[in-house]
């Protein structure tokens, strides 16, 4: 009985997957990181600007997007969507990709400052057409890069659960 | 060293008076009960600081309140002499908690900064903590709570809402050491300067009886408070070595 | 069941753990829809995602005008502090303060205009173009118009009066419940001043409170609380805190000594401690003789008999609040709101005067004129205008009434027949921004925005001894389809064709306005410069005081009448005198709608949610009453139904109910809960200061035979020998910091 109940939970869990996707969800506008960040080696934080002051990467508004697109590629099916959301001052509600629950609390400033990696716990972003959720974001990536950079009180459980 | 062997080692040193002089921080509040007047500032500005919910008069009722903060009423005597006396109480983040021994699951324990944590994500809702706190300052949630929208908007995004079936309580604002640390090392400090941190109660108190500091700098505010001749813990004779010390009220009359 | 063999059994559970477990991963799954990242499309320009931003303003809540923080993350407000640099609240607030979030957030906003539906009776959704046209239609045929609002307070009190001035014929009135006339009229006729006074707690070593529970309510209290904080522990010498008063309040309990008077014999009291501070030589001014004169009536043995105050006491009180000095004697709230209100203010006065404490650190000191153009306090009327109001309704004189943001429906006693004046009125427009009582009653209601979505500026009143203005900025985007109040009455103007009389085009204009000629007048720098400075600091002060030598002449109070308290109703058929009083938490009523003051509990009683009524425990057996048991009482204008609360520090000829509950409207949250003392207190008045004696009546208790459960947050309400809340002698006073208010970090310019 508990086999089949767990044959049920993996059901879900497939149920799950196939009709709440969530890891490389279908995005309003195709947009390419694989294009900006790795063809045309724009630094992840010109865009994503908020990463080293905030605790948010934050997402670039549609004027830093036009900053550059009201010259470059403007005739690519894609970018008239994005101009088509700028002249009607529209934002892009973009889809979440990476997403922790809401009892972590983590903050992007302290780890720029420390000098690691976006790709860290985003993947190789810059080759991925589409972004998806590569790097297992759980508790224990956050746990062993903590101890082995012996992070100061860097497993206490306070640190990110708040 | 064995499993066990560093488990006991951990224990007796957990357990030995003064340890937290061995702590990073030994953040401690002191609460002047001649300065407070019973207004509750506090215990307001700790629900929107910490997103404790409005629970309703029915579980009101059943003895379900969730304010983290709360002001006691004691009365004395009788008409024309009674007296009432206020005195808040909240999480006496007890250097000896009674309630960290007794989580099966280590959902609730002691850390660096000599501050009682309780872990939402890792709690079961087994209550013992609730039942060996001396306090009564640990509240449950026996419900999912609901923001009549667009009530939400006003939530502290620092802080978890809480889901049913955990135990919550007062952090001494946690979200705000963690960013006055944050400053200090933006700035390059080490450590954090004694007034740059304040719960969310102790930040409002409109008479100023409340005062929060670290008790290892014997510089701070709080540290002169300690050395305060009418300084004590409330059910000290328990020994739970609470982090709150309260300061006598003043009865000018009595000599 | 019986025909289902074990093989079946088990596929049936199988198929349905399969069941559970699926629909355990869905539901886990629901739980966490998609989350979408929504930039801005052009973000402003201090906008920093997860970076909390902090505006500077005023506190909305309560006439007190304390200086706020609000702390914004993406475009909300998520949290209220004081302002550090503003005088008044230094950094504090009040739990009331700190709900303004759920004003602004408050579930029953208005968000749109409304227009009265004739055939429905109900109200509709409607656009500002329709509003505003239905409303100045009215206003052009109008012959008699009247603008009600809250006390304004600052230049937007400018657009109000030349919105008024505008129309033919439009009187403009201010009214607040818990506006303390008698306190400006005795100020007046005592010293000629028309300003309240600072009363500086912090450096007085002896207060004398003749009701005014200044802890928990009285006209500022973060500041008083400041002031107790510091006179209590944070100087050399511990203060001594006297509470005269029938019923403990918050204050009385936070006081050394708590002193029961009969209700309305507060004056007398304070006549009779200065009657004895003359009598011991502690007067030495050259009307020495005058004074002992006039107070001769006011001698121990009658002054003690007519308040029922012990003589010793009385004694003890003089002797002590004549050699600890500085002291401070003060007076409000019930208190003042009796039949002789102003009396008792110039009682108070003349303690004051005759003990030395006025114009003294420590006493009462007075303040200079606010650096603003207007105060906005010049339209202020007292309850007796609302009463001429009501005269006028009812001869059918006015034609149209605008109010904003006050609720006279709810404040003002049935007695007064303000609610059926209200419905004679042919056309009412409500500005305000929740359906309260009186909005409930118009024909079109045209939303403001909340204090945290407009702008503004204050004078703080009282003042703090020095000359003192601050302003008000919006910290967050308006949330609904609302307009400023300022906005709404320029629209109005404009669309009757009277756009030249309000020259601005905003009230952010008029506001900027008004503080280019404060700079005009003594900043410095540019105006763009020193405009956001001043945004950024929310306030602005000089070093102005007013030093000016006042004396109160004997005359005063020898002029006044007999100042024995007269009540409604008669002592044998209503034994009891009605104590309603005001709290932090409720204010006048409008505390009433927001879930944290609601489940705030009384500070008190720890009551929450509802309403109750305050009986001594002695007249509780004697009644046949337990705590919970619902009584009625009755005055001879009504009655109101509470569930008993025994309370062991009220006289025992006294009951109190708290004010602020027993609303039919103000959203789901205020409705149909408690009661309201207000509505059965007699429309008798204070005939010197015209305000309402809402502590002057008369009432009968009698048990309903019902229980209540009265939800109260408090365990045991005693000890029990536990020893919880410590206490020291009186010699243990520690030496603390010193907060001297004279130097507050705030940018103050010497002129």
């Amino acid at each position: 009985m508990v086999l089949v109940a767990l044959a049920g939970m993996v059901v879900g869990y497939w149920a799950n997957a196939a009709f709440f996707p969530g890891t490389s969800p279908q995005q309003p506008i195709d947009f390419s990181h694989k294009v900006h960040a790795g063809d045309n080696e724009i630094p992840c934080q010109y865009c994503h600007v908020q990463a080293r002051r905030s605790v948010s990467a934050g997402v670039p508004s549609v004027n830093k997007c036009m900053g550059c697109h009201l010259e470059v590629a403007t005739d690519r099916p894609q970018v008239r969507l994005l101009t088509n959301y700028w002249e009607s001052g529209e934002p892009v509600p973009w889809i979440k990709v990476h997403d922790l629950p809401d009892f972590v609390h983590f903050t992007h400033k302290r780890h720029v400052a420390a000098g690691i990696e976006c790709q860290t716990c985003h993947g190789a972003v810059e080759s991925m057409d589409v972004v998806s959720r590569e790097a297992p974001v759980k508790m224990g990536l956050c746990l062993a890069c903590h101890r082995e950079n012996e992070v100061e009180h860097g497993t206490d459980c306070w640190t990110c659960h708040k | 060293m064995s499993f066990l062997d560093r488990f006991i080692d951990g224990w007796r040193r957990y357990r030995r008076p003064g340890y937290y002089e061995k702590f990073d921080y030994a953040w401690t509040m002191s609460i002047d009960l001649d300065r407070c007047t019973g207004c509750q500032a506090c215990v307001t500005a700790c629900q929107a600081e910490n997103n404790t919910p409005i629970v309703g008069e029915k579980e009101l009722a059943k003895g379900r309140e969730m304010q983290w903060i709360r002001i006691e009423r004691y009365w004395e005597g009788e008409y024309p002499n009674a007296k009432l006396k206020f005195i808040p109480m909240l999480c006496q983040q007890c250097d000896a908690a009674p309630c960290e021994t007794v989580c099966p699951v280590s959902a609730t324990y002691h850390n660096q900064d000599g501050l009682n944590a309780q872990v939402y994500n890792r709690c079961i809702g087994t209550r013992s903590c609730a039942v060996y706190c001396p306090y009564e300052v640990r509240y449950f949630n026996y419900n999912n709570h609901h923001w009549d929208s667009p009530l939400e908007q006003q939530l502290n995004p620092d802080v978890t809402v809480r889901e049913k079936g955990v135990m919550e309580k007062c952090t001494f604002c946690v979200q705000r050491i963690r960013q006055a640390k944050d400053h200090a090392k933006d700035d390059g400090r080490r450590r954090v300067k004694d007034g740059e941190v304040q719960p969310a109660c102790v930040q409002t108190c409109p008479s100023e009886a409340l005062a929060f500091g670290d008790r290892n700098d014997p510089g701070s505010k709080v540290s002169q408070k300690l050395s305060d001749p009418r300084a004590y813990h409330v059910l000290d004779e328990l020994n739970t070595l609470p982090s709150v010390v309260y300061l006598k009220k003043v009865d000018a009359d009595a000599g | 069941m019986s025909n289902v063999d074990r093989r079946e059994f088990l596929k049936l559970v199988g198929a349905g753990g399969v069941g559970v477990g699926a629909g355990f991963m869905l539901a886990e799954s629901a739980k966490h829809p998609l989350e979408h990242l929504i930039p801005y499309a052009v973000p402003p320009e201090e906008f920093s995602s997860g970076v909390a931003t902090w505006y500077n303003s005023v506190c909305g809540m309560c006439p007190a005008g304390c200086g706020i923080s609000v702390r914004t993350r993406e475009g909300r407000a998520k949290k209220i502090e004081g302002n550090p640099s503003h005088p008044v609240s230094q950094g504090r607030l009040c739990a009331l303060g700190q709900a303004g979030l759920q004003v602004l957030y408050n579930p029953d906003r208005l968000s749109s205009p409304l227009l009265l539906d004739g055939a429905s009776g109900s109200f509709r959704p409607a656009t500002w173009v329709e509003g505003v046209d239905k409303v100045a239609g009215a206003l052009s045929s109008a012959r008699n118009v009247v603008v009600l609002s809250r006390g304004i307070r600052g230049h937007l009190a400018q657009i109000f009066e030349r919105f008024a001035g505008s129309l033919s014929s439009a009187n403009l009135l201010q009214y607040d419940f818990a506006h303390e006339d008698a306190l400006y009229v005795g100020n007046r006729e005592s010293f000629g001043i028309d300003r309240l006074p600072y009363y500086d707690i912090a450096n007085t070593r002896y207060l004398v409170s003749f009701g005014a529970d200044y802890l928990n309510g009285w006209i500022s209290p973060v500041h008083h609380s400041l002031g107790f904080g510091t006179s209590r522990q944070g100087g050399h010498d511990r203060g001594y805190f006297v509470q005269v008063e029938p019923r403990m309040s918050v204050s009385g309990a936070s006081a050394d000594r708590w002193v029961p008077a009969n209700p309305g014999t507060e004056g007398l009291l304070a006549l009779g401690i200065a009657q004895q501070i003359v009598a011991m030589g502690g007067y030495s001014g050259a009307d020495r003789d005058a004074w002992t004169s006039t107070l001769a009536p006011y001698d121990i043995a009658s002054v003690s008999q007519r308040t029922g105050v012990n003589d010793d006491i009385v004694r003890q009180i003089a002797e002590g609040f004549m050699h600890t000095r500085p002291g401070l004697a003060i007076t409000g709230g019930a208190a003042t709101r009796h039949v002789n209100g102003v009396n008792t203010a110039i009682a108070v006065n003349t303690l004051n005067y005759i003990a030395g404490n006025v114009g003294i650190e420590g006493g009462i000191l007075f303040n200079p004129a606010a650096p603003l153009a207007t105060t906005g306090e010049e339209n202020r009327g007292a309850y007796e205008s609302l009463a001429n109001l009501v005269t006028h309704a009812e001869n059918g004189s006015i034609d149209a009434l605008l109010v904003y943001d006050t609720d006279p429906v709810f404040t003002m006693p049935a007695d007064s027949g303000f609610r059926e004046a209200l419905e004679k009125i042919p056309f009412v427009a409500s500005l305000s921004s929740f359906m309260d009582e009186t909005t409930a009653m118009a024909d079109v209601v045209l939303p403001s925005h909340t204090y945290l979505e407009s702008w503004g500026d204050d004078v703080p009143e009282p003042g703090v001894g020095f000359s003192v203005g601050a302003v008000s900025q919006p910290v967050v985007a308006p949330l609904y389809n609302t307009q400023a109040v300022g906005d709404t009455l320029i629209a109005i103007a404009a669309h009757m064709g009277h756009s030249d009389a309000i020259p601005w085009a905003s009230t952010e204009e008029c506001i900027k306005d008004g503080w280019r000629q404060v700079h005009a007048q003594g900043g410095s720098g540019d105006f763009d410069a020193f405009w956001r400075s001043l945004l950024q600091a929310g306030v602005y002060g000089r070093n102005i005081r007013d030093t000016r030598a006042v004396s109160l002449d004997p005359t005063v109070v020898a002029g006044m009448d007999a100042n024995e308290p007269t009540f409604s109703g008669n002592a044998a058929t209503y034994p009891f005198t009605l104590h309603p009083y005001t709290s932090m938490r409720m204010h006048d009523g409008r505390g009433a709608n927001l879930p944290w003051m609601l489940e705030l509990p009384d500070a008190m009683t720890s009551v929450v949610y509802s309403s109750w009524v305050e009986i001594n425990p002695v007249t509780a057996e004697e009644l046949g009453v337990r705590q919970g048991d619902v009584v009625e009482i009755s005055s001879e204008h009504g009655s109101v139904t509470a569930p008993v609360y025994v309370y062991p520090a009220i006289m025992p000829d006294v009951v109190a109910m708290p004010v602020g509950q027993g609303h039919s409207k103000l959203g789901r949250y205020a409705k149909n809960r408690g009661s309201n003392p207000l509505s059965i207190v007699a429309a008798q008045t204070d005939a010197k200061s015209g305000s309402l004696a809402w502590a002057a009546t008369r009432v009968s208790v009698a048990p309903t035979g019902q229980r209540a459960k009265l939800v109260t947050m408090s365990g045991e309400s005693r000890e029990l020998g536990r020893n919880i809340v410590q206490t020291t002698g009186g010699a243990a006073g520690s030496a603390g910091h010193s907060a001297k208010l004279n130097s507050i970090p705030i940018k103050v310019e010497a002129v």
